[in-house]
């Protein structure tokens, strides 16, 4: 799809109002008490979103309330149809949740983890047996982390940063069509955090995709997005093009540290760098 | 894989033999060829056999061997579904309680000479496989009721919890009428004397159901051992799964104690050695602990009886005696390697 075409569908969408993902007005917390108050937002096939705040401020918490996760107040549609009247396998075949890496206690090849993410489209439902299709699926995204060389090896014998590849492979095995990334880049030296981005980035091109970057780094962030959102406190502090909402002020208030003057002070230490 | 699975079969099937030939009174192979193909299919015995053998064999060995493969397979398997479910390498039923509420059952039924109608003589092993799973399934509706994620860690303290509250209970009752202390105490220690073929009967469709509807689940199992929120983003519906296995789990253990009594050990460090040897895949974890689980405790049973004749030794104590240097060879050798 080109860029025209693309942008009618997305106007017919928004029109009709039938956005790829939207969020209305939503709350959610962990006993009884929201972490996260109120929260709008649309977002439309192509578009990503990144979202930064300081820790604490919700940004994980909204994540798991879109991945269905959590239970909520307010309305999160896809597409138009309301999450809450969609079956949980529903909504994860079209949502899928990549997070930072957490502890792995049984030995899988990496194959086999990456087809657990074909967990809903394999057909066998006695045993779950993947079909040629399946397998070809899983070898494709391999091939796209990579990792194709390393199929049949344990993941807990890998690295931090083939381990992530390994998770991001699974993900996209999960066709979703909407990526949800829960600061992945987390233990991922400076190469990795970049690739992880610029692929994700290409993935959401074709026009019928979104991702949606909870990111520590600042200028990562930027780098998966130009459509930032600010979140402090559980709330939305501020969202649009980054160009356009950007201030040092803003971001002052946000993060309680200059970060406009802790960014400038940086960049004059790389200029005697060659 | 084909040959070590092929191999870990025939293995099965030879230690399976070797509990049944060897004992008081060695018989050989063949006569139990001679016996199996007598009872089960009407052929004529060799001349001279003694009508002996056949009532050892058939009436005493065979269900005897049977019956502790079955249970050994049934607890290896529940071992295995807890500690992928729980995320905890040292779950098991006994941990949330199974055989708390399993020793209370009894307790109560060998105290007060309780019998039910129509179950008769077997009023003691169901008392004890409906207050195990009585126990679990209230430690986790619990747990669900306190916490409605139902996070591993609120299960496992729920479990500890009524499990501890549900010993007291019993300790209380055994204090109070020392005299049938004796006979608690022996049935706790578990054994596979004089059961018979009933219990086999009883138990064989209970621990297959079992071990089948777990396989169906391998895939869930295996997303679960990643963390509930990475196997519920893979799309699946966690807190049905949850409930299903456990449920599941704890019906094989409780079942298991029922007939045997409280046997530990085997359920934690089966699906430890087949994890070793097969990998994590549930597809393999599952029925292997089975034939792995199984075979041991045949074993266990076998020494248990042998090892100091005419005493019989709880076979509960020998899986530990016997379990315990293995699983340390075979764990830490490979963590080496």
């Amino acid at each position: 799809m080109n860029g025209k075409a693309r942008a009618f569908k997305n106007f017919y969408c928004a029109a009709e109002g039938r956005h790829m993902l939207s969020v209305n007005n939503v709350s959610a917390g962990y006993n009884g008490s929201d972490v996260i108050k109120g929260v709008s937002f649309d977002l439309d096939r192509g578009e990503n979103l990144s979202i930064i705040g300081p820790n604490g401020c919700g940004k994980t918490t909204l994540l798991r309330t879109i991945a269905n996760m959590l239970p909520f107040k307010g309305e999160i549609t896809l597409g138009g149809k309301s999450t809450r009247k969609m079956k949980h396998r529903e909504i994860a075949v079209k949502i899928a949740l990549l997070s930072q890496i957490t502890g792995i206690y049984f030995s899988y090849s990496v194959y086999d983890t990456v087809m657990m993410g074909r967990y809903l489209h394999v057909k066998d439902r006695l045993l779950g047996l993947p079909s040629d299709e399946d397998k070809k699926n899983v070898m494709r995204c391999l091939e796209a982390v990579d990792l194709v060389a390393e199929k049949d090896r344990d993941i807990t014998k890998l690295s931090g940063g083939q381990l992530q590849r390994v998770f991001l492979a699974r993900t996209l095995a999960q066709e979703p069509d909407i990526i949800l990334l829960d600061e992945p880049t987390n233990h991922l030296d400076l190469r990795y955090q970049i690739e992880l981005v610029e692929y994700l980035k290409q993935w959401a091109s074709n026009g019928s995709r979104a991702v949606i970057g909870v990111l520590h780094d600042i200028n990562l962030a930027l780098r998966l997005s130009g459509n930032l959102m600010i979140i402090k406190d559980g709330c939305v502090r501020a969202h649009g093009r980054s160009s356009d909402i950007m201030t040092g002020g803003l971001l002052e208030e946000t993060y309680d540290v200059d970060v406009a003057g802790y960014m400038r002070e940086s960049l004059k230490r790389w200029e005697g760098v060659n | 894989m084909k040959k070590k699975l092929l191999i870990a079969i025939c293995a099965a099937f030879v230690v399976l033999m070797f509990g049944i030939a060897l004992g008081s009174v060695y018989i050989p192979p063949g006569d139990i060829l001679s016996v199996i193909t007598h009872s089960v299919f009407g052929a004529a015995l060799p001349e001279g056999f003694r009508a002996a053998t056949v009532s050892i064999v058939w009436n005493l060995r065979i269900p005897r061997a049977l019956l502790a493969f079955i249970a050994g397979g049934a607890l290896s398997v529940s071992g295995a579904v807890m500690q992928s479910v729980l995320r905890n390498p040292l779950a098991s039923s006994y941990t949330i309680g199974v055989s708390s509420g399993a020793s209370l059952g009894a307790c109560i039924v060998i105290l007060y000479g309780v019998t039910l109608p129509l179950i008769g003589a077997f009023t003691l092993p169901f008392m004890g496989f409906a207050f195990g799973l009585g126990t679990i399934l209230l430690a986790i509706a619990f747990a669900a009721r306190m916490d409605r994620g139902m996070e591993n860690n609120t299960i496992i303290l729920a479990g500890m919890v009524f499990s501890l509250f549900v010993n007291a209970v019993t300790t209380l009752m055994t204090a109070l009428t020392r005299e049938h202390m004796q006979r608690l105490i022996f049935w706790q220690m578990g054994s596979f004397s004089m059961m018979g073929w009933s219990a086999v009967l009883i138990l064989a469709p209970v621990a297959l159901a079992g071990a089948l509807l777990v396989t169906h689940y391998n895939r869930e199992l295996d997303m679960m051992t990643f963390g509930e929120e990475q196997a519920k983003s893979m799309g699946v519906n966690l807190k049905r799964v949850k409930w299903v296995l456990l449920v599941t789990a704890a019906m094989l253990t409780g079942s298991t104690i029922a007939f045997a009594g409280v046997i530990g050990f085997v359920d934690l460090v089966a699906p430890h050695i087949v994890r070793r040897l097969f990998g994590s895949s549930h597809r393999l974890v599952i029925p292997m602990s089975a034939v792995f689980g199984g075979a041991f405790m045949v074993i266990c049973d076998l020494a248990a009886r042998t090892l100091i004749p005419p005493n019989e030794l709880p076979v509960g104590a020998v899986t530990a005696l016997i379990g315990a240097p293995f699983f340390a060879y075979i764990y830490f050798k490979r963590a080496k390697a």
